[in-house]
């Protein structure tokens, strides 16, 4: 996953990975990206609080984030939480790529 | 023994007693009645005694007023009363003679009375009279020739008819009493007994109520009770016969309901369980498939669009080639799971090295992982057993990659293998994160991952179950040790080939 989504956003950009909810909200307070994409595992586990945590907190709170998960019903817990667009598995190389370059380019 | 009657014989006995003594009240009141009758019907005579001995007597003063009227005046017409009185005098004997047929004192002074009668007619009546007949005037010039010899006669026979009246008064007067003395008996023997009727009847309505309308009132609301959900209702198990048997089969009930209600609630909870792994594995298959084809569609889509370089190319298709090879492995585990499920695991049965085993996995996944070094612990012999070689390199390959998996910061794997007594010993030790405790006891549990999904490791949680299910399919034993942040060891006891030769 992480390894493709390096190839299909090659466009010049800086990446950070995370294994698991805890390592990736450290990342995010350390470096303040500029857009995140959160892979959610399950329902109820780590990958919704992470994105409820980083809206929580006022520096990460405009950051966009995009939810990939292969949980349909993850959809609307994901907007509920503040999710900028949302990706079922498997996804369209091309569509992830225009949605990130749309929303770094707000 | 009273107390093992039925109710249904209790209250046959008690109905019968309260007829039995009903009767017997009635046969005295039948008693009394029938001396009261006694009684009237001897006042009745008395009376019927008194009357016909008065008749008698005016017949007798009318028979000597006509005898004396005749002889004094000498006129005809004034017999009349003679002859009428003759003409009755027969029948007035007869009816006073019945009357008294039954009193033999009685009956002899009415005879007397009546042999009176007769001689004052024949000795002195009719002669007067044929006397007055022929020679009126020598009879009517000496009325003392009528009273001279009439007069004691009459007066015995008025004395003899006082006497009569004053026997049979007395006897009425004793009659009467009797009379008022036998209904007054009679009165107080019905009173008693309808009194003791209405007595007896309350007390077996009461003994009815205690003993019937109590027990079923007290099972009634035991039942109101249990159908109000209240399961553990009881009751106590006493009372006679029917009502005995009653409680009992209503105890024997409530715990039935209360067994097969436990029972139910805990089938539910199994089902509940088993209906949440449901969900999780739904979940899990939904992820663990989703995203090695999010990579396979991904890198095929990249490599279909753009143009790459021969070294891109050959890295990218190692990546579809090794999430085909995930997705396919995936599958076989699910196939697998199903297959021992069904029982339908078959095992080759063929002459094994553990030993060679362990090292054949150790070579391959000391390629895969760059951060873990794998330490082999062998003895310097084979350690054989009988087995399927394949299913015992996917035990050992579990086993292994479970070890790199769970300790992510990298560092050693050490793996044991060892002939111990008459079993093949196989441990796999890892210095990753450990199990907590809480979670020990269920991570053969197919599909629980305890927090790995979490932590983001993938998996579907079906390898330690399917481990376990192949080690005991060949005879053998699996086990584990853990401290949480410290590390794991799993493992492996398998009986050696020459154990399981004896054993056949």
């Amino acid at each position: 996953m992480r390894e493709l989504l390096r190839v299909v956003l090659d466009g010049g950009y800086e990446f950070d990975e995370a294994a698991d909810g805890l390592a990736a909200l450290e990342v995010a307070r350390r470096r303040r990206p500029d857009l995140v994409i959160l892979d959610v595992m399950l329902p109820g586990t780590g990958g919704i609080a992470v994105l409820e945590a980083m809206r929580a907190d006022p520096r990460l709170a405009p950051v966009p984030v995009v939810v990939v998960t292969a949980w349909p019903q993850m959809e609307e817990e994901a907007a509920e939480a503040g999710a900028s667009r949302f990706f079922m598995k498997p996804f369209e190389p091309d569509a992830m790529k225009d949605a990130v370059e749309e929303l770094l380019a707000r | 023994m009273r107390g093992s009657w039925s109710l249904g014989r209790r209250m046959l006995a008690a109905s019968a007693a309260l007829a039995l003594l009903v009767c017997a009240g009635l046969a005295i009141l039948v008693v009394a009645i029938t001396r009261l009758q006694d009684a009237t019907s001897r006042e009745r005579r008395s009376k019927d005694v008194t009357v016909a001995t008065l008749s008698l007597e005016k017949v007798v003063l009318d028979l000597d007023a006509g005898v004396r009227g005749f002889v004094i005046s000498g006129k005809p017409r004034l017999l009349a009363p003679w002859t009428d009185g003759l003409h009755q005098l027969p029948r007035r004997i007869a009816v006073l003679q019945r009357l008294v047929r039954d009193d033999r004192a009685e009956t002899r002074r009415v005879h007397d009375l009546v042999e009176l009668i007769n001689s004052y007619e024949s000795e002195f009546a009719e002669p007067m009279i044929t006397l007055a007949g022929t020679t009126p005037a020598a009879v009517r010039n000496q009325p003392q020739l009528v009273s001279s010899q009439g007069d004691p006669r009459i007066g015995a026979i008025r004395r003899r008819f006082d006497a009569l009246l004053t026997v049979d008064r007395r006897r009425a007067s004793v009659n009467t009493a009797s009379v008022r003395r036998e209904t007054r008996r009679a009165l107080v023997v019905g009173a008693t007994v309808f009194g003791a009727a209405i007595v007896l009847i309350l007390l077996f309505g009461l003994y009815l109520a205690r003993a019937v309308a109590q027990p079923i009132r007290e099972v009634a609301g035991g039942a109101t009770r249990l159908a109000g959900g209240d399961l553990s209702a009881r009751m106590e198990e006493s009372g006679p016969g029917e009502v005995g048997t009653l409680t009992r089969a209503f105890n024997a009930m409530a715990s039935s309901l209360e067994q097969s209600h436990d029972e139910l609630q805990s089938q539910y909870e199994r089902v509940r369980k088993s209906d949440q792994l449901k969900t999780e594995l739904v979940s899990m298959v939904a992820h663990e498939f989703r995203t090695p084809l999010t990579s396979i569609l991904g890198f095929t889509n990249v490599m279909r669009k753009r143009t790459l370089g021969p070294e891109q190319r050959a890295q990218y298709l190692g990546i579809v080639e090794d999430q085909a090879r995930r997705l396919a492995g995936l599958i076989d585990d699910f196939l697998d799971v199903q297959r021992i499920e069904d029982g339908r695991l078959e095992l080759k049965q063929e002459l094994v090295d553990v030993g060679q085993l362990l090292r054949e996995e150790a070579r391959a996944f000391a390629v895969q992982t760059a951060r873990h070094s794998l330490e082999l612990d062998l003895p310097a012999e084979e350690l054989p057993v009988y087995g399927d070689p394949s299913r015992l390199l996917q035990v050992l390959g579990n086993l292994i990659s479970n070890a790199i998996k769970y300790s992510p910061d990298g560092g050693q794997v050490e793996l044991v293998g060892a002939r111990r007594s008459d079993v093949v010993y196989v441990g796999v030790r890892d210095h990753g994160i450990g199990i907590s405790p809480e979670l020990q006891d269920r991570i053969f549990t197919k599909f629980f991952r305890g927090d790995a999904s979490a932590q983001g490791i993938s998996g579907t949680g079906l390898g330690l179950a399917l481990a376990r299910d192949i080690v005991e399919a060949h005879g053998g034993r699996m086990g584990f040790s853990s401290t949480l942040n410290r590390g794991s060891t799993f493992w492996v006891e398998l009986p050696t080939a020459d154990r399981a030769d004896h054993a056949q």
